[in-house]
């Protein structure tokens, strides 16, 4: 079979970051390919490559034996490629069968054929094996069904090529074995597959050949999948560097009140029997993949989506947190959010107002005016203690690279003084050094008495830095685990907890 | 109990049609039956034909998640110049119409054009034109009352089909090729995907910013009809014609369904919208109350439609998310 | 290198290009300097406008609009006026009755936004119609025909035609030009620059402006931020109408009526951002002067009012545009740095 798509040393660089270095993969017709790699590995760069969004900044793409360089998403289309994104991509106002065939509707004398519409999304959805109203519209839709009009307008276009990325991060155990189904037909018709899953059982059931990435860089490249086992592929994406790390076991006291404890918790959200508790000084890991109701549930704890039943006690008591001011201010609980550029920083404000935004009420003079001198004083002091840099406080949050935006987020929970902070996916997007000095600052700021929750997807960062692993799945607590932090072992129960429900 | 799809995205144009009727037949019956008379139903049909057209106009930039604050000086502009080429140039009618139609077009294709280029909103930008035009408008027609045009076209704006007057009819034929435009053609789509979500629309190959140009440009054309229609139902056209469009234009489409974020036309809604507003115009006119009670009432239920849709779209976002944790 | 720093403050260039403008259409006609004429009505707008464009800049500061600043301005003037005609209130008293006004529909437009999660936008509109609405109604039911209060309290035409030169220190009194209207100004400009340069409110109103989910989950009460920034506006719309009655000499519907745009252009020349988070209090004040220099300039040049539209509107697209092409010329920048 021939080469359908050619990668070939494929490099782009980000502001701060190069999301890939020199790639390579090589996609045949009439297999299901898997590219795997941790998040921030540059798996969706390439995709996004692949697919027009981004432009490679040195190396070539070849489609079919011909050099392409596609400028936007059309032309990619053009060349015969088709993707599953991971976020959802679909007009909420449309009906089922118009966002299927949205890329290119039928048309009759220039105008919409609805008849031919209409059979084009039918026959996407039957091969699909799924029954749904094409006159629905989308934004009625659940979010597995949404899923599955994702993948139906996949296929409809009838491509040579089509990239699949986690595209059963939000269905169901059987709408994905049909979707299984649906693959092996196409491989059978001779069509491409890029598929792209962090669940590894799935991708050893479907896939041939595979590309593992780690930081950028293609360390396994288009070999046959049968050749590798599975933890010979985790320790590739995680690198041996890093699992190997001595990893000292810290003491927690848990026989101390723990200073958050959930008791069968459940939020409007759809979280149940949540229970756990967090002891003075833990690192408490919080293991799931993408979609598992991580980061819902620290936020529920915060106030942002309604508590349905159970306690949450801090200290000992019951209390009620209405929102992250109370939250903040009276517990003295502190959230770095995963999306900083959206949520956890002002790009136009200086480091210096980034860092006293918690603290405001605390640098304080006469009339409720911001003492100047303070708030240089404590923002230097984080800047120097977490080796931010910067050219001065005043510099603008927006010219950091990732790694010290990330940082500077980080330093508005030291400079308040909080004693429980929740960390959510704090290394995405940085690279390995960074990464690196982060597992040490959290172990670090632990030793001096903080009480952390790390919300995680990536497993060795689980094993290196969090005294205990919880281990999530749609919404519920499906393990609980002491962190022995040999990691082939502890990956090993971490799946196991996740596929044994 | 679940409708059938058909109804559930059309129950707010069914709840306005149940609340035209019953407002109507209200009318016949406090007015003895006068209401019902050929000269005042005719009065109601004729002032309807530019709050439709109008609403429609504004409409069309709702869609795009944006708003255009020029329509009246637009109209008012379009008017001017019409009136002004017939009286004093002597342009036949027709030249003349084409003539006001092509300016408000083009009026706004350029407010569409600069929202591309400066990447603002069109809030921003039409507030700018709008008081530019303003200035145009006051140039053109200073304080006089042009009515030295030939008198065919406001004898037109009388004449009727079947009781329907043909000013009535253009509006009613104009709301049903937007309905095509927005239903079976590529383009009217594709600027309602961009409206819906501009990210899924661009991957989709659709370019937003072409869609954000037509819009506003379909929307001047729109207000190009309006005027044509103003024209011929008036006597005369004097500095203060549009002053008063502003929000007629945004009463309708909004208590019709149309979203303020965007993604969603509702052109039935809109006509039926603003035919409520109307009925609520004579209501006040028969109980001899000030005109001012109906900009109040209008901007009351203007305001709280959209409170209340929101609330609906926040409902629905809660119960989406909570299905994600459902097994 | 300092001249240059200088010279790149939107602020400098700003005021340059007023006393250009100035200067130019006083050498075009000699009647542009006449002090009773053209320089203290000039200097009493200004003030008045600045007032109001402050409160358009209280609610620019966190990403908002308020179409209805002219319309609250209008209820202010109405409270205070009924409140003279009807109950007989000093002129202070009425004032203040008259910002409580203000700042009452500024707390409701601020309430609704933040209840019904509607774009402040399209409530502040619907606000506008509804207060046009109410407005005329109430002046029309109470006056009939004259449409307006004309009970004028002691003092009130102190505002309305004194100047620095009828204050006077130690036998030393000010010059003519400097109205007296632009006192109550120069308070609002400081009490508001030092408020958001230097306090915490002004910090909090500032960061839910540039960011408001960061400012959410960094413990800001968000919802409170924006109702202040609306009591704000509607206080400030409040006094901007109470100076627009006292300059204008009696309580009618049309008070506020032709403010909208000049709320916006004061405010959008100086420098603030529409998008929220950055706000240039004193930029305000020296756009508007020169967007009432243009006007006077003109007007003085015998040209008349729909010619000054024009060249208000073009003014502000072209404000909006050169802030666009500045910012396409720093992103360039820094893509060559990299």
């Amino acid at each position: 079979m021939s080469a359908e798509l050619l990668i070939n040393k494929v490099s782009k660089e980000f502001p701060g970051v190069l999301a890939l270095n020199e790639v390579n993969l090589t996609l045949t017709g009439g297999t299901v390919h898997a590219l795997l790699g941790e998040n921030g590995a540059g798996k969706s760069t390439l995709i996004k490559i692949i697919t027009g969004i981004y432009l490679a900044d040195s190396g070539s793409l070849k489609v079919s034996g011909q050099e392409k360089r596609f400028h936007n998403p059309i032309e990619s289309t053009h060349a015969g490629i088709a993707v599953v994104h991971q976020e959802r991509n679909l007009i909420p106002e449309f009906s089922v069968e118009e966002n299927i065939t949205l890329h290119n509707p039928p048309l009759k004398l220039g105008i919409i054929n609805r008849k031919e519409r209409t059979r084009l999304a039918k026959q996407a959805l039957e091969t699909l094996g799924f029954e749904i109203d094409l006159n629905e519209r989308v934004k009625n839709l659940s979010v597995a069904q949404m899923q599955l009009v994702e993948i139906a307008k996949a296929l409809v276009t009838n491509a040579k090529i089509i990239l699949l990325d986690e595209p059963t991060a939000s269905i169901t155990g059987s709408e994905t074995s049909k979707l299984f189904d649906v693959i092996k037909r196409l491989k059978s018709q001779g069509t491409a597959i890029l598929f792209v899953s962090h669940k590894l059982e799935e991708v050893y059931e479907i896939c041939d050949t595979v590309t593992v990435l780690r930081d950028g860089v293609s360390v396994l490249e288009s070999k046959s999948l049968a050749d590798y086992k599975q933890g010979e592929i985790v320790d590739l994406m995680v690198g041996r560097h890093l699992a190997e790390r001595k990893n000292i076991i810290r003491k927690v006291d848990r026989k101390a009140t723990p200073v958050i404890e959930l008791k069968n918790l459940q939020t409007s959200l759809g979280h149940r029997n949540i229970s756990l508790s967090l002891y003075p000084g833990e690192v408490l890991g919080m293991y799931g993949l993408v979609g598992a109701g991580r980061s819902e549930l620290a936020r529920s704890i915060l106030g942002l989506h309604a508590i349905t039943g159970g306690e949450i006690l801090v200290n000992g008591s019951v209390v009620k947190i209405r929102n992250f001011t109370e939250a903040l201010h009276n517990y003295r609980i502190g959230y770095v959010t995963e999306n900083r550029k959206e949520e956890g920083l002002f790009l136009d404000f200086p480091v210096r107002k980034n860092i006293s935004v918690t603290i405001l009420a605390k640098i304080l003079q006469r009339l409720s005016v911001i003492n100047p001198k303070k708030e240089d004083d404590i923002a230097t002091k984080y800047v120097d203690r977490l080796g931010i840099k910067v050219v001065d406080n005043n510099q603008l949050a927006l010219t950091l690279s990732g790694g010290n935006q990330q940082k500077v987020s980080v330093s508005k929970w030291l400079a308040a003084e909080t004693k429980i902070l929740i960390i959510d996916e704090p290394t995405v997007g940085v690279d390995v050094r960074t990464k690196a000095s982060f597992h040490e600052l959290i172990t670090e700021l632990a030793n001096e008495g903080l009480s952390i929750i790390l919300i995680s997807s990536d497993l060795a960062e689980m094993v290196a830095v969090a005294d205990r692993i919880l281990v999530m799945r749609r919404y519920e607590i499906v393990g609980d685990l002491d962190n022995s932090k040999d990691y082939q072992n502890m990956s090993r129960s971490i799946m196991n907890s996740i596929q044994a429900v | 109990m679940k409708l059938p799809v058909f109804f559930r995205n059309r129950m707010t144009e069914f709840s306005l049609s149940v609340i035209f009727i019953i407002g109507f037949l209200a009318l016949v019956a406090t007015s003895n039956g006068v209401f019902l008379s050929r000269a005042s139903l005719q009065g109601f049909l004729t002032y309807l034909a530019v709050p439709i057209t109008i609403g429609l106009a504004q409409m069309v930039v709702l869609c795009i998640g944006q708003m255009n604050l020029a329509v009246g000086t637009m109209g008012g502009v379009s008017c001017a110049i019409m009136a002004v080429l017939m009286a004093d140039h002597n342009l036949p009618i027709w030249l003349a119409i084409f003539i006001g139609l092509f300016s408000a077009t083009a009026i706004g294709a350029i407010n569409g054009a600069l929202v591309v280029l400066t990447q603002l909103n069109g809030f921003i930008i039409t507030l700018g034109t709008y008081t530019i035009l303003l200035g145009f408008q006051y140039r053109l027609v200073k304080t006089f009352t042009i009515d030295k045009y030939p008198s065919s076209l406001p004898e037109f704006g009388k004449r009727n089909f079947v009781g329907f007057p043909y000013i009535l009819v253009i509006a009613l034929l104009t709301a049903i090729a937007l309905s095509l435009f927005f239903s079976r053609t590529i383009m009217g789509r594709r600027i309602l995907a961009t409206g819906g979500n501009p990210i899924a629309a661009r991957l989709s190959g659709v370019s937003n910013n072409k869609s954000i140009f037509i819009a506003h440009t379909l929307s001047g054309l729109l207000i190009g009809v309006a005027s044509v229609i103003t024209i011929s139902s008036l006597p005369g056209i004097n500095r203060s014609i549009g002053g008063d469009w502003l929000l007629a234009s945004f009463a309708a489409p909004i208590i019709g369904g149309v979203l303020m974020s965007g993604g969603t036309i509702a052109i039935y809604g809109t006509v039926i919208a603003a035919g409520v507003v109307r009925l609520v115009d004579i209501a006040r006119a028969q109980y001899s109350l000030d005109p001012s009670i109906v900009s109040l009432s209008v901007g009351v239920v203007t305001l709280s439609t959209v409170a209340l849709s929101e609330w609906r779209r926040r409902r629905t976002e809660r119960q989406n998310e909570g299905i994600k944790g459902s097994p | 290198m300092k001249l240059k720093k200088i010279l790149n403050d939107q602020r400098v260039v700003l005021t340059l290009l007023t006393i250009g403008l100035f200067i130019f259409f006083g050498l075009r006609n000699s009647a542009f300097f006449n002090v009773d004429f053209v320089i203290y009505p000039l200097l009493r707008d200004g003030a008045t406008l600045t007032v109001i464009g402050l409160a358009q800049l209280c609610v620019l500061s966190i990403g908002h609009l308020n179409l209805a600043v002219g319309r609250m301005a209008a209820v202010s003037a109405l409270v205070a006026g009924a409140s003279y005609q009807y109950w007989g209130l000093t002129l202070v008293q009425g004032a203040i009755l008259g910002v409580l006004a203000g700042a009452l529909l500024g707390a409701i437009t601020g309430w609704i936004i933040v209840k019904s999660q509607v774009n402040a936008f399209i409530v502040t509109l619907a606000m506008d119609f509804a207060l046009l609405g109410l407005v005329t109604f109430i002046y029309v039911t109470f006056t009939g025909a004259t449409a307006a209060f004309t009970t004028k309290p002691a003092g009130m035409d102190y505002w309305r035609s004194k100047s620095l030169k009828d204050f006077c220190v130690a036998g030393i009194c000010g010059p003519k030009s400097i109205p007296m209207m632009l006192l109550p100004a120069i308070i609002c400009l400081i009490l508001v620059s030092f408020m958001f340069s230097r306090t915490r409110l002004g910090r909090e109103l500032l960061s839910t402006g540039s960011n408001l989910r960061a400012a959410k989950l960094s413990g800001i009460p968000v919802e409170n931020r924006v109702m202040t920034a609306h009591i704000f506006s509607g206080t400030l719309a409040g006094i901007g109408g109470l100076m627009l009655a006292y300059a204008n000499g009696s309580f009618t519907a049309a008070i506020g009526s032709q403010v909208m745009l000049p709320s916006f252009l004061g405010p959008v020349l100086g420098g603030t951002l529409l998008a929220g988070g950055a706000v240039a209090v004193l930029g305000t004040f020296i756009g508007t002067m020169m967007t009432l220099v243009i006007r006077q300039g003109l007007s003085v040049q015998g040209i008349g009012l729909e010619t000054l539209n024009i060249a208000l509107g073009l003014v502000l697209l072209l404000a909006l545009s050169v802030g666009q092409i500045q910012k396409m010329f720093t992103s360039i920048k820094l893509r060559g740095k990299k």
